[in-house]
């Protein structure tokens, strides 16, 4: 078990490593010099090449990634060569948001998909069961957004109950601000948890054919018995690495339902960036995106080890 | 002990297997043969209420004061694993590969009643009984740390552990190696109280059993002490059985029985056996009752 997790740290760690000369290059490979952007087109040679010197952007390629990787690792994300403010606490406050969105969003998945793909795969037989394998279907077939503005359409404007959009800190109001991410939570949750309802209902109907769950109702478990007791564990390990990938799709599908909703979590800080010509901020937050997908990954390898004494 | 009377099985339309009669005495142990499709299985599995979805049985089956066949679930599955016991054909996954041995034969005993400090040292006893090296170390070990043979016998000691009245083991041995099979045949026959034992190895029902089921076409065909039905059987299905199981010479060709067994619902009515049999005749049309003492058989035709 030790052993299994060193080796995966070293994975994740190496492949950090490799996304940051991935990140950087790519960025670097991006035409556009910050210090022409940021003054304009009718600078003087001598001022841009002074603002490059500033910037450190005349420096080698190889010693500018060795200082920005090195300042990543204490948490330092730099300095922002359009708004001269740090990156880094920007990135801190937006992340939370983000996070605090897709959790809830995966949460929501977890609690319709579990219930409903076991019922679906025990009563893949009957009426309902098949019903709720065709309405998981449909949910498939809508993106996230669609499902936002829907959802925005008949909660906001029409019934009036809740925000269309916004987002008040937990800080200043608990309840506003569980009332402006219902919403949102709902659109990312919807969605995911219809794809998902079709994962587990799989999983649960396999492990429904497994030999061991005729030996616990052999041993004088009842059908119900048997699959809770025996069957819900083993058919967890491949919803989880669904999980998984899903959670990655997740964070890079809030960029979008952070638009729908103006939620201002990393995906806003991301087009922002975009839109402003923030190279710094836009590698920073694609960085930090990057991390978050391998941690996700790595989160994946340990809890398969601690479901499944075979792979320790 | 063990008291079955017109067991029938069917699925939707189809008689799997068709007014199945027989008892075993308490302590006695009872071989159940026949090609794949003959019903065994399906005897067996109906015996313990475990049938596959859409498949139903009927008829009376009775193990002591208790009915087996036509009871409701909730009754039933009390009765499994405290009163009759099953041990499967594949070791290799009827064990749950996510939780530990020993608390997977404590299991069955907390299930049906005793303590879980009670259960706990009472299947570490049980793995030692079965003849596992070690059992204390052994009961913390996950199933796929155990060899085919050492998981069969986790298997049994599960099927002993609430000391049930009978044991029913479906070709426990055909999935594991030779020189496993024989202690395990040995193990089975030593501990098990009244046994229905299924195989199609003639040569292992021999070695375990003293008394044969011969099953064709989800039938009985011929049942008896094992010495006369494998010296003298009388069906000639049971012949052709033990003709095909028999070493020839080199040089000979191996003598087979001609056809091949029908899917299920394809056998011909009357005497199942009478489109492969070669001493058929029109009165095969009709359906041959199980008769004798002691040792019965089904044929018009009988061999002498």
């Amino acid at each position: 078990m030790i052993l299994y997790l060193l080796k995966r740290l070293a994975v994740l760690v190496a492949s950090t490593a490799v996304a940051g000369v991935a990140v950087f290059a790519f960025m670097a490979l991006l035409p556009g010099d910050p210090a022409e952007i940021a003054l304009g087109v009718n600078a003087t040679p001598e001022a841009v090449a002074a603002l490059r010197e500033r910037f450190g952007t005349d420096r080698p390629p190889l010693s500018q990634f060795a200082d920005w990787f090195g300042g990543l690792i204490q948490g330092d994300f730099g300095t922002s060569y359009v708004t001269s403010s740090p990156i880094g606490p920007q990135i801190g406050d937006r992340l939370g948001v983000t996070a605090v969105l897709v959790l809830g969003g995966m949460v929501i998945a977890l609690l319709i998909a579990v219930p409903a793909g076991t019922f679906a795969a025990v009563h893949h037989r009957n009426p309902l069961g098949v019903t709720i394998s065709a309405a998981s279907q449909v949910g498939i077939a809508i993106p996230a957004f669609l499902a936002g503005i829907l959802l925005v359409f008949v909660f906001a404007v029409k019934a009036q109950a809740l925000p269309s959009g916004g987002y008040v800190p937990i800080a200043e109001d608990p309840r506003a601000w569980l009332l402006g991410l219902l919403l949102p939570w709902l659109s990312l949750g919807l969605v995911q948890g219809a794809v998902l309802t079709r994962y587990v209902r799989s999983a649960v109907l396999d492990v429904m054919r497994e030999d061991y769950l005729r030996t616990a109702r052999a041993k004088g478990r009842g059908r119900m018995g048997a699959l809770w007791r025996h069957g819900l564990r083993n058919a967890s390990i491949p919803v989880v690495t669904v999980l998984g990938l899903q959670l990655a799709t997740l964070l890079v599908g809030a960029v979008v339902v952070e638009r729908v909703f103006v939620i201002p979590g990393l995906g806003d800080l991301l087009l922002n960036g975009v839109a402003g010509r923030d190279l710094l901020l836009v590698q920073g937050v694609v960085m930090v995106l990057v991390v978050a997908v391998l941690l996700i990954n790595f989160v994946v390898d340990v809890t398969y080890a601690v479901l499944d004494p075979r792979l320790r | 002990m063990l008291s079955v009377e017109g067991l029938t099985v069917r699925a939707d339309a189809v008689e799997l297997v068709r007014e199945v009669s027989f008892d075993i005495a308490p302590g006695e142990r009872v071989g159940l043969i026949g090609e794949s499709g003959s019903g065994k299985s399906l005897t067996a599995l109906s015996l313990m209420g475990l049938l596959p979805e859409g498949v139903r049985a009927s008829g009376t089956a009775r193990l002591g004061e208790r009915e087996l066949v036509g009871v409701p679930e909730g009754r039933l599955k009390d009765l499994r694993g405290r009163e009759v016991s099953m041990v499967f054909q594949e070791p290799m996954t009827a064990l749950n590969p996510l939780m530990r041995v020993g608390a997977q034969v404590a299991e069955v005993m907390t299930l049906h009643g005793r303590s879980r400090a009670e259960a706990r040292a009472r299947a570490v006893e049980l793995l030692g009984r079965v003849r596992l090296p070690r059992p204390e170390q052994l009961a913390r070990s996950y199933p796929h740390q155990l060899s085919g043979g050492q998981r069969q016998r986790v298997m049994l000691a599960i099927a002993l552990a609430n000391e049930p009245g009978l044991l029913i083991c479906d070709e426990p041995t055909t999935a594991l190696d030779v020189t496993v099979q024989k202690q395990m045949l040995e193990l089975i026959a030593e501990v098990a109280p009244a046994l229905l034992f299924i195989t199609h190895d003639l040569a292992v029902v021999a070695a375990v059993c003293e008394r044969v089921l011969v099953m064709y076409g989800g039938r009985v065909v011929e049942s008896g002490p094992i010495r006369e039905v494998f010296a003298r059987p009388r069906h000639r299905y049971t012949e052709g059985l033990l003709a095909a199981s028999k070493l020839t010479p080199r040089g000979t060709r191996l003598p087979t029985i001609k056809g091949s067994v029908p899917a299920a619902g394809r056998f011909p009515d009357g005497c199942v056996f009478r489109n492969r049999c070669p001493y058929a005749s029109e009165k095969c049309q009709t359906e041959p009752a199980l008769t004798g003492d002691g040792h019965a058989y089904a044929c018009w035709h009988p061999a002498d």
